[in-house]
Formats: structure tokens, sequence, C-alpha cells
């Protein structure tokens, strides 16, 4: 699976495996170089992943002719 | 004296009025709801009970047979207001009358929990409750939807803890009414909208309030909703000690609605600096691994085999050097033993003997030699003289001979045998004579068959 696939949980699930698995004193160099690696790239998904969604506040209604239509929220106003 | 005799009027024994009374009565309140505060309850026995059921004026006896007040899923007790299903009889021999209870029902607050236990329990049973249909709550949703109230301090309280914990989310906000007939109802499209939008999380949140106030979010219509609902929700209904069937069916329950906005939404702060933290760990454990590799290759290398490697033969030259060892002892002995049988056997050769037998046996041998040849050639001689006397006789039957001696062969024209019967021949016959010194051709004048004896004169 593509990391930039992975979900947000699913990618730092697999970072703190790989964490635990680089503690493993029996690993060898090249597959601990290879988890690190891949470490760096999962960290940098999650990272991306964070700041991804767009900062909204929104009220949903549905209008005359039936469709769900979301319209900024003012909250002031319905005082 | 007046007379008081009333011959019209009916006149009832007691037993005729009671009797009377009790059909009249029962015939009036044969099915009725009685409302009203229990007071003076009787239950020692915990057979049948008996308490008076009053209102403020008033206050008639009411009684609850065993085989009734068994299926009971409430506690009457002094002072419980409730509602009593039953009939009035009356017992004639006392001329009492007392409501006998068939059903009984709390009123009020009391209603409301015994109609909260129950669906509990109804739904308990069906599974709405079991963990294992509970979603869990994604860590950083995309969409965040909010069923409430927009007009009260929830929403406020929920977007401020929001704004806390990230910087950027996505809210979308249903309003809905979070109390009255109508909010089970609203709730439940609200949920449907949202999930028809696209949102990855739902809370449903209101304020406190009491049992009444809450009661929307108790209907089993809400329970089917939340059960159903493929979108996770959480509930925040009301206070910490607040809790509802929508708390019970949700996939998570929030004490307040602030809870739930700390649930949705992960810290954000908190989250980058664990990242980091996972990061700065792998990469010290890979540098502090390097370090551990290199320091083993470097022992390594000073190690003697890898320094001088020479000595790695010196195992090997040893070995050879033992074996040479041995091999030149070893060798050395055998030759030794070798050479002492050597010498052993030459002492019991004694050369003037042998020498001397040596000349015996040649002797012998030339002695056997002349016998030999003396054998030989007498057998030759022997043989010789044989042959001569053979060869005597051959030459006396040699055809050659026996011509030379001046007799004749007689042969056919044809044949190649010779005639040698009279028999053989006829008259007139071509014959050949082979002489000593040439053939005569003849013909057979004529034959006259007479054996010839020898040593007798022939006569013709």
């Amino acid at each position: 699976m593509k990391i930039e696939e992975m979900s947000f949980e699913e990618s730092i699930k697999k970072l703190e495996e790989i964490v635990r698995e680089l503690e493993d004193e029996n690993i060898s160099l090249e597959d601990s170089m290879k988890k690190f690696e891949l470490g760096i790239k999962l960290s940098s998904n999650c990272l991306n992943k964070l700041n991804e969604a767009e900062n909204r506040i929104e009220e949903l209604t549905r209008s005359e002719d039936g469709k769900l239509i979301a319209r900024e929220l003012n909250l002031e106003k319905e005082n | 004296m007046e007379d008081y005799s009333i011959s019209k009027t009916k006149v009832y024994t007691v037993s005729e009025l009671n009797q009377d009374i009790k059909r009249n009565v029962e015939a009036g309140y044969p099915d009725i709801w009685v409302e009203g505060e229990v007071s003076n309850f009787y239950f020692h026995d915990k057979k049948h009970m008996y308490f008076d059921l009053k209102d403020e004026n008033s206050k008639i006896k009411v009684v609850m047979f065993q085989n009734i007040n068994r299926n009971l899923i409430f506690d009457i007790e002094e002072g419980l207001h409730i509602l009593i299903n039953g009939y009035i009889s009356l017992y004639e021999k006392r001329g009492e009358y007392q409501l006998v209870a068939m059903d009984a029902r709390p009123v009020g607050k009391g209603a409301l929990i015994l109609a909260f236990e129950q669906l509990k329990k109804k739904l308990g049973e069906k599974g709405y409750f079991d963990v294992i249909n509970k979603k869990s709550i994604p860590l950083l949703p995309g969409r965040i939807g909010l069923v409430t109230s927009t007009g009260g301090a929830v929403i406020r309280d929920i977007i401020l803890v929001l704004k806390e914990r990230f910087e950027n989310f996505h809210l979308i906000v249903r309003d809905v009414n979070v109390q009255g007939i109508t909010s089970s109802d609203e709730i439940c499209e609200a949920i449907d909208e949202l999930c028809e939008y696209g949102v990855d999380v739902i809370i449903i949140a209101r304020g406190g309030g009491s049992l009444e106030d809450l009661w929307a979010f108790n209907t089993e219509k809400i329970a089917g909703k939340i059960f159903e609902c493929p979108v996770p929700i959480i509930s925040a209904i009301g206070h910490e000690t607040d809790y509802t069937i929508s708390d019970f069916v949700a996939d998570r329950r929030a004490a307040t609605p602030s809870v739930a906005a700390e649930i949705v939404i992960l810290n954000k702060r908190e989250t980058v600096e664990k990242i980091e933290t996972m990061v700065k760990r792998a990469r010290s454990l890979i540098s502090s691994e390097v370090k551990i590799r290199k320091k083993e290759i470097l022992l390594l290398m000073r190690r003697r085999i890898f320094a001088r490697p020479e000595t790695l033969l010196d195992r090997f030259n040893q070995v050879v050097s033992e074996l040479n060892i041995r091999l030149e002892r070893d060798i050395g002995a055998n030759l030794k033993t070798v050479e002492n049988n050597l010498i052993n056997i030459c002492r019991l050769i004694d050369k003037k003997n042998i020498i001397d037998k040596i000349y015996s046996f040649k002797t012998v041998i030339k002695n056997s030699d002349i016998r030999l040849i003396s054998t030989v050639n007498n057998y030759i001689n022997l043989k010789k003289s044989k042959i001569k006397y053979i060869m005597g006789k051959i030459a006396d039957r040699n055809p050659v001979n026996i011509l030379e001696r001046g007799f004749a062969l007689l042969y056919g024209v044809e044949k190649d045998r010779s005639i040698k019967s009279v028999r053989e021949v006829n008259v007139d016959q071509a014959v050949r004579i082979l002489l000593r010194d040439g053939v005569l051709s003849a013909r057979i004048f004529d034959k006259i068959y007479k054996k010839i004896e020898p040593g007798f004169k022939n006569e013709n």
C-alpha cells in the first residue's frame, strides 16, 4: 500500500511499530536502515495529513428543492 | 305508638342489603384506573399486598394479590404516587369494599424512570449496547458533524475546545430542538442529513436538565437511529451523572460536551510532538546501532587473524612437522627391522654349502643330459630301422616296382580302376595294359574262368 494512501491512524500505528522494531536488538543493519527510511516517510505523511483539513465551521440545511447545503455558521446572530 | 310496619316499602336484611350493594357496585366499576398515593402499606408476609390509595380528601382500601404483585417491575412503597387498574369488590360479611388491583404503574418521575429501565432492558437484550457493535472514533476526522441547538452554550463550548486542540478543522452543525415533542424526530432527521452530506464522525450534544428535559434522548426511535448509523457517534448529553439511552447505544459516551470535543479530535500540538519524538528516537537508535557495529568491526580487525594472517598457517605447519617426525621415525624403525631380518636370514645362508650343492646338481644334470641324449639317440635309431623295414615293405608293394619286376596292370578304357577279375571284362571289350615302360591298347579275345594257385603249373 502506498504511504500516501494510508490513513492517519494507520500511519501513526506503523510508525510506532517501526520504533519498537528498531529497539529490538536482533534486527540487522540493513533492515534497520530500511525501516528508518520508511519511518521518515510515514512521519511526513502524518504531518501532511494533520495540515490537510480546511478550517471551516458550517451549518447544514435542506433547501426548498431538497438539496443539502452547508453555509458558514455565524453564531452571534443566533442570540 | 306509631305504626312502624311499612308494608309497601321493601325491607332488607343486612345480608340482602350487602348483596344488593355488591351487585350494583361491582357492576358499576368492573374495570377502572385510579390515581393516588400509597399509604398504610402492608406486605409483611410477602404474600398479598394491602394498602390505602388516597388523595387530599379521601382514601380507598386496595388489595393486590400475590399472583399480580409478583409480576411488578417496580416496588410499591409508602408515599409512592401510582396508578392502579382494577375493580371494586364488596366484602359482604363486613360490608366493606375494596379496590382489587390487576395492574399498577408509577406516575410522574417514577413512570419515566420505569420506562427508562424497561427500554434499557429491552435494548440491552437486543444487543444494542454490546461493545462489539461499537465503531471506533477516527483519530483525525476530515469532517465533524454536530447535532445540537445553535442557540445554546453547548455549541460554543465545543467550538472553543476544538479550536484549542487543532488549528484547522471542518465542523458541520445541524441545528435541532434538544427537548420537546418534536425533539426525537428532529435529532433522527439531523443524523440522516449529516450522513447523507458526508461526515466522518457525529457528536450529539446538549446541556444539563431534568429527566423530562432529557427525555428526547431516551426514546426507542433515537436508539434505533444511533444503532443503525454507519458513521461513529459520540453522545454527550447532560452532566456527568446523567445517563441516557443514547449514551448507552452510542459508539462512545462523553461525560460533557467539552469532553466530546476532546475525544473527537486529537490535540494537534501533542501529536506533532509525539511524531517528532518518535522520529528522534528512531534516528538515535539507528546512529547508535551504526556506532556499535563500527566498534565491532574495528575490534574484529585487530584480531590476530586479520592483523597477521600468516598465523593461520601455524597450525598446519605444526601438523606437518609432527607428521614429518613421525614419518622419519617410523620409517627408520621399519628399515632397521627389515635390515635386521635380512642380516638374520643372510646368516642362515652357508655359501660354501650352496656352491657344493650347485656343483653336484650340475653334475647330475650333465649325467642326465648324457643319458637323455643316448636314450634319445637309441630311440631314433630304433625308429630309423623300423622305418627302413617299413619302407622296404612299402617298396615291395609299390605298383611301379611290381611293374619293374615284369608284371602288367589292366585297366578299362574309361575306368581308372584296375581290372582284377575276369568277370570285370567282356569279350571284345577294349582295355588298356600298363607295362613298365608304356601302355598297350588291346581287345579281349577270349575269357576263361580259372583261379591260379601258387605253386602249381598252369594249364591253358
